[in-house]
């Protein structure tokens, strides 16, 4: 009796010995991934608070002895000329990025309903030609879309990236957005228009507001997609004066001197709108809206 | 309230046919029960009065209005949802008044009107909460309330007790039937459960494979089913069915069994199956008709028992005869055991002769 007991219990200590064990490798492997992504980025801080030769001295200055704001001043300062194109590329980037993720919304949200909700002819074959696109890298498309645009006279234009990067988000939007709607209760809607509305109405005063997370989502996801991109921007635009961030911040290299205060000010400024927005934006991530809705 | 009438309604999606030809008038006021096992058309069958499924062919009338191409806001209908669909971001007194500001009525008498239906289904104390801070019964209780608040023409419900706990489900069933009588509704009401047709329903309509198979009174369903579908749906437990063979001698019908023994049938029994153009009859009987004996007695047939289920006012036993389960009920005070030996005799008044071929019932006219 006492042995039975005792294996038992020797048994269950080893199981949650086990457990722990691999807790903790989940808790270390936690820790790596956090300083793997979080120490460029507090080192991108550190030197954009320094001077010049602090930031190419060797053994590197762990904290800056003389900590200053000169590079933020300087970008942000309309007077001098460094102040002027910074500005005036990060504009460029948010009117693009804007646009892109409004008529992204605009046309996805539709584009997924229609996806989840009827059926028509060709519905399949439409819904994988939309993914289609997703399965080949973006860069294969760089030649093709740029005789497009000269054909098209886009060139120098920011119609053009615009027009690029909705072709490049709008797939995984419009995948991304039609799982919310398969999840939303077709009884919902059917409820709505026997209550009186119309399709169009149960859809602007029911779905919609249930399915704010997806769309928030996809918006966060169609902005920073289009904020981050180099490639096409690099491409497409050839003017200073039309450049966005990505490109612009080349600015910073020179053939002779780096200007890494310079540049690592950039970039954090750079990274403030996309974190801002995931501050404003990230409790709708969690909200689980359709609670509530039918009984399983 | 109004009567709906459905005349000749096909619904077919691709090449399957959903609906097939099914005609039926529900009459101002009558509560009427569509059953049938799952897929056999019934919801399809409700979307297509309330309109969210347009129909292939047909006519479906409410009130004096043919109704096949409005919309169903237009249709004048409420409806009730199996898995309740209420608004999730509303709250109960917004769910229950959405129908009423889509019809654009005054807020005061908005106002008025949700506060009677909630005080009529006693949640008055609920109506600030949201659909997630209910219970099951409270949720099924808003899905009604925002059905009857806007008093319209018909009710339409899609098993809306299937998600509800037993013991709430026979309460909810109590009261759907007393808000029956109380409004003298026109309601339509589906379900796969022939219990809650039977007890609640003024006539029940027996669909499958798209067909309606029977529209009459639970009373007159059960006592005449016109075929074996709707024989074996209807009751619990399911009526049994027996084939058998026809034959004539000494001037009797008889029904022969391939296990040998044989069945001498009444007169009229006997017409009945003169009358089928087969010799392959099927003998159907509820359990409540068949007699069990547990010594031999003439005009009963040998078996044997093979489960016995006590249920407490009465113990039902399973037999098997000519290769069909035979279910019996007998007072709890007769003792059987498993393979016993027993004889069952039947009640000629109150057995079903159906056609081997056809399955429909046998007519002695």
């Amino acid at each position: 009796m006492s042995t039975i007991a005792e294996t038992a219990s020797r048994g269950q200590t080893r199981r949650r010995m086990r457990v722990d064990g691999w807790r903790w490798a989940g808790r270390i492997f936690l820790v790596f991934m956090l300083l793997y992504t979080a120490l460029p980025m507090i080192w991108m801080l550190i030197t954009s608070i320094k001077s010049g030769f602090a930031a190419t001295q060797f053994p590197p200055q762990w904290w800056p002895d003389e900590p200053t704001l000169a590079s933020y001043q300087k970008l942000l300062d309309p007077q001098n000329s460094v102040g002027q194109d910074f500005l005036r590329f990060f504009w460029n980037s948010l009117f693009v990025s804007t646009v892109t993720t409004i008529l992204s919304v605009i046309v996805a949200v539709p584009a997924a309903y229609a996806f989840s909700r009827f059926s028509f002819p060709g519905r399949n074959f439409l819904f994988f030609a939309v993914l289609l696109r997703n399965m080949f890298p973006a860069v294969i498309f760089l030649v093709p879309l740029f005789i497009l645009m000269r054909v098209l006279g886009l060139m120098n234009t920011h119609g053009s990236l615009i027009l690029t990067y909705l072709t490049f988000g709008l797939p995984l939007a419009i995948w991304l957005l039609k799982g919310f709607y398969d999840n939303i209760p077709v009884q919902l809607e059917q409820a709505a228009r026997i209550d009186g509305a119309t399709r169009f109405q149960a859809f602007i005063m029911i779905v919609m507001p249930l399915s704010t997370p997806g769309i928030i989502a996809t918006a966060i996801y169609s902005f920073i997609g289009a904020w981050n991109e180099y490639i096409y921007a690099y491409t497409f635009l050839s003017k200073n004066d039309q450049l966005t961030l990505p490109v612009g911040i080349q600015r910073f290299f020179s053939e002779n001197t780096t200007d890494f205060p310079g540049l690592m000010a950039a970039s954090f400024m750079m990274s403030v709108p996309v974190v801002v927005l995931f501050l404003i934006l990230q409790r709708y991530f969690v909200r689980a809206l359709t609670e509530g809705a039918v009984k399983h | 309230m109004a009567h709906v009438v459905l005349k000749d309604l096909v619904k077919t999606y691709g090449g399957f046919k959903a609906v097939n030809d099914v005609s039926l008038t529900v009459n101002d006021g009558e509560f009427v029960a569509l059953v049938g096992p799952s897929g056999c058309g019934k919801t399809t069958t409700l979307n297509l009065v309330a309109g969210l499924v347009p129909i292939t062919s047909g006519d479906i009338v409410i009130g004096d209005r043919v109704v096949n191409d409005l919309d169903p806001k237009d249709r004048d209908i409420a409806m009730v949802f199996q898995n309740y669909a209420l608004y999730p971001q509303k709250s109960v007194y917004k769910n229950l008044a959405f129908p009423l500001q889509m019809r654009k009525l005054p807020r005061d008498e908005i106002d008025k009107k949700v506060k009677e239906a909630a005080r009529v289904l006693d949640m008055t104390h609920l109506l600030e909460r949201k659909p997630r801070e209910l219970s099951g019964g409270q949720q099924q209780r808003v899905a009604l309330g925002r059905a009857l608040v806007r008093d319209p023409a018909v009710f339409l419900m899609d098993e809306p007790l299937s998600n509800l706990d037993a013991k709430l489900r026979v309460q909810m069933r109590s009261e759907l039937k007393r808000f029956h009588q109380d409004l003298k509704a026109t309601i339509i009401y589906v379900t796969h459960d022939q219990l809650e047709a039977v007890t609640m329903a003024d006539r029940m309509a027996v669909m499958n494979g798209g067909y309606l198979q029977q529209y009459d009174s639970p009373a007159q369903v059960f006592a005449h089913p016109v075929n074996m579908f709707v024989a074996s749906f209807i009751g619990s437990p399911a009526m049994s069915l027996i084939p058998l063979e026809a034959s004539a001698a000494n001037g009797d019908t008889v029904l022969t069994s391939a296990e040998g023994w044989s069945l001498k049938l009444s007169r009229l029994n006997a017409r009945k199956v003169q009358r089928a153009t087969t010799k392959k009859v099927v003998l159907g009987a509820r359990h409540s008709t068949i007699k069990l004996h547990k010594s031999e007695v003439s005009s009963a047939i040998p078996a044997k028992a093979f489960t016995v289920e006590p249920t407490g006012d009465v113990t039902f036993v399973q037999a098997f005869l000519s290769g069909a389960i035979v279910n019996i009920s007998v007072s709890p005070n007769i003792a059987v055991a498993p393979d016993e030996q027993i004889w069952l005799e039947f009640d000629q008044e109150r057995m079903h002769l159906f056609d081997g071929e056809t399955e429909m019932a046998l007519k002695a006219d």
